[in-house]
């Protein structure tokens, strides 16, 4: 088939400050506020914020004391994971009006591809707009959506109009758009891989787009393709319905190697952080941890362990990543790279199990 | 060899015979039914090399001979046979094909070699006894629910059949367990058994030996060695392996003292669990007892359905114990009163240790069941 045929049409709707917004629907106090939804503790992790903490600089993943500090009026709430799951499941009701090819990302972010809707509309955008007031007739929040024809563009311009707005990125517009946006900007180009493409002098999607295939996959093997593409505006990933997280983890590449287990220590506590940080936004917890060391010479090894109980916040994380990497320590080389994934993954907030106990102890 | 048989009797042996002959097809002659005549007399044997049945079956004997041929086939075959009908089998020997004819019906079956079909030695069966097959019946059905059926475990994959010391004097007991609970009933000591050994009967020998029970049969005679066993149960010889393994001291994990006594009716105690944990469909969620003097409170919730309680006072439950709750899985608590005639009695010690539960009317049986920690 010809590719030019088939141009998609792909909707990403993300909700906007979606745990917080919750909360402040169901407690007028809230509203009006700033709030995380988080744990307020010295370890707490802000799981989500609302726009007027936004502007305090306040971000999801954000260790809770340093929110405080940016905003001393921040109110902090125990995240409600029962009624996001529930609130998700009447937007996934909603977007399944449209079409079936849906694609979860998280609770309050999805793909949709509406190439072949369900019912006639004279164009995505006419979906995209039904699908924002049909969320905010039936749940009293608001959405944002992007549309265009695959999904990095589609997620690019979500962003573009938030909060409760929509964007469109069509065929035409594609590469140019790309070709304005910083690196670390694109979705799928980590903190790590832009500082790599810095150094590079690779700051934006056009510098991206004049850099050869063969130079690309030098420098980021796999993932040069992915790159070479978006930089072009092109993305054939599909909409991948079905498709559940197995895990969800960190990396970080140090600067200068590490040697000492204080430095390990403390780069495995703000792994864990960003790690909790991104359960919390999809809701999840999970019963394995997984670290892995990268030595200098690029060996590398991974340390896991599963336990009954699931990972309860951000301490018990970095402990359970500590207890793992003690034991490779002190290293034959210096480590260059330390990752901390959390698998075996489950919704979060659920009571414990109840567990069958044996007879024959 | 050639005989003729009536379909109903044949078809009865061949169920029987089909059901042990190996279906997965590893080994071809395992798959296979041995037709024997011997100085007139016919015997099918099938065996999966772990278990091997021989029945004798009444037939008009025309020619001795033997041969084998496909169990499932010939039981499917047969089974499809009109009522009444006379079934004529009729091989030439060696390689010749099985010939069976019933009316107008042929049928020409592949068979295999009759030297290769395997012979599962018993070898010499020291202990024997004779036992009711009521008996026997009981001992299992009140037993194999809580046979394990995680193989790791391999020794708890059977019924523990062994000589005890029971309350007034020794008894034979049969025991089985998956480590969540435990069940254990007894009989008065047949004659010629006290010298045997433990052995553990498996799981699927179990399950084979219950269907012949249903037969008809009154007595079954029962030899064993501490490798085998074989039961005789009319025409049908039942011979088996066992498990080579050692039973755990059960006894250690039956509770002495266990003073919060429940009693209550089966039926509607089991149809209170039955119907509170329909709210959840997860198999291992717990059913809640709550117990207030003369009071049952059963409860079960489901973090997506939603929560159920039932409450049952003292038109049909006695309790007069401090207050307690407990929960358990509700298949477990079904599984024991399944086997309860019209009222059981559970005997707690706190939330977290072995509950007993006994049959009122039947003090030969008592299981042991482990709580969940909810």
């Amino acid at each position: 088939m010809d590719r030019q045929e088939v141009t998609r049409r792909i909707i990403h709707v993300d909700m906007d400050a979606f745990y917080a917004s919750v909360e402040q629907r169901d407690n007028p106090d809230l509203r009006g506020r700033p709030l995380a939804v988080g744990g307020a503790g010295r370890r707490g992790v802000v799981a989500a914020a609302s726009y007027e903490a936004r502007r305090f600089g306040v971000r999801s993943a954000m260790p809770s004391v340093t929110a405080q500090r940016k905003c001393p009026d921040l109110v902090f709430v125990r995240p409600r994971f029962d009624v996001y799951r529930a609130v998700s499941a009447q937007i996934h009701a909603i977007f399944a009006r449209f079409t079936p090819v849906i694609q979860p990302l998280s609770l309050d972010e999805a793909y949709l591809d509406v190439t072949n809707p369900l019912q006639a509309y004279p164009s995505a955008t006419a979906i995209a707009t039904a699908i924002r007031a049909q969320i905010h007739d039936e749940t009293g929040l608001t959405a944002s959506a992007g549309v265009s024809y695959n999904k990095f563009l589609a997620k690019l311009a979500s962003d573009y109009r938030k909060p409760n707005g929509q964007f469109v990125i069509t065929p035409r517009m594609g590469p140019d758009f790309v070709a304005n946006l910083p690196v670390e900007d694109f979705h799928g180009i980590g903190p790590a891989t832009a500082a790599r493409m810095h150094a590079l002098g690779i700051r934006t999607g056009l510098d991206l787009r004049t850099q050869p295939l063969s130079r690309l996959l030098r420098h980021f093997g796999k993932a040069a393709d992915f790159y070479y593409g978006i930089a072009r505006g092109i993305d054939e990933r599909p909409v991948e319905v079905n498709r559940p997280r197995r895990s969800v983890g960190a990396e970080r590449t140090f600067d200068a190697d590490i040697h000492e287990w204080v430095g390990a220590q403390a780069a495995i506590a703000d792994l864990s952080e960003r790690v909790w940080g991104r359960c919390l936004t999809r809701g999840l917890t999970g019963i394995t941890v997984t670290v892995k060391v990268k030595y200098n010479d690029f060996r590398q090894i991974v340390r896991g362990r599963t336990e009954a109980e699931p990972v309860r916040d951000a301490p018990d994380l970095g402990q359970r990543a500590m207890d793992l990497l003690a034991p490779c320590f002190p290293p034959r080389r210096g480590i260059r790279l330390l990752g901390v994934t959390v698998s075996g993954l489950r919704e979060a907030g659920e009571e414990p199990a109840p567990r069958q106990l044996a007879l024959f102890g | 060899m050639k005989l003729k048989a009536d379909r109903v009797t044949l078809l009865k042996a061949l169920a029987h015979i089909q059901s042990v002959a190996e279906k997965r097809n590893t080994i071809p002659i395992l798959a296979n039914v041995l037709i024997n005549v011997v100085d007139g007399a016919m015997t099918l044997t099938a065996t999966d090399m772990e278990i091997a049945v021989v029945e004798r079956v009444a037939a008009e004997t025309l020619r001795d001979g033997a041969v084998t041929a496909p169990a499932a086939v010939l039981y499917e075959i047969v089974r499809k046979l009109p009522d009444g009908a006379l079934v004529e089998l009729d091989h030439a020997g060696g390689d010749a094909p099985l010939g069976l004819r019933a009316g107008r019906f042929a049928t020409s079956l592949n068979v295999l070699s009759v030297d290769d079909f395997p012979s599962m030695m018993a070898g010499s069966l020291p202990h024997e006894f004779r036992i009711p097959a009521t008996v026997l019946r009981g001992l299992i059905d009140r037993t194999r629910f809580a046979i394990s059926t995680e193989e790791t475990r391999y020794y708890l994959n059977g019924i523990f059949l062994h000589v005890a010391e029971g309350d007034a004097g020794p008894v034979l007991r049969a025991v089985a367990t998956d480590g969540h609970r435990l069940a254990r009933v007894e009989t008065d000591l047949p004659a010629g058994s006290a010298g045997m050994p433990g052995v553990i009967v498996p799981r699927k020998t179990v399950g084979e030996l219950r269907k012949l029970l249903d037969e008809g049969a009154e007595q079954v005679d029962v030899t064993l060695s501490d490798t085998r066993i074989q039961f005789s149960i009319g025409s049908i010889t039942l011979t088996s392996k066992l498990i080579d393994g050692t039973f755990p001291e059960y006894e250690r994990v039956i509770p002495h003292g266990n003073d919060k006594i429940l009693r209550v009716g089966k039926k509607i105690f089991s149809d209170a669990v039955a119907r509170v944990a329909a709210i959840s469909q997860e198999r291992s969620r717990p059913v809640k007892l709550s117990m207030t003097p003369n009071l049952l409170t059963l409860s079960a919730a489901s973090q997506d359905q939603g929560t159920a309680t039932e409450e049952l006072d003292e038109n049909h439950v006695s309790y007069d114990a401090a207050p307690i709750e407990i929960g358990f899985q509700a298949r477990y608590l079904n599984d024991i009163t399944d086997q309860v005639e019209k009222e059981v009695e559970f005997a707690f010690s706190d939330s977290s240790a072995p509950t007993i539960v006994r049959d009122v009317d039947s003090p030969s049986a008592l299981y042991v069941l482990m709580p969940m920690r909810v």
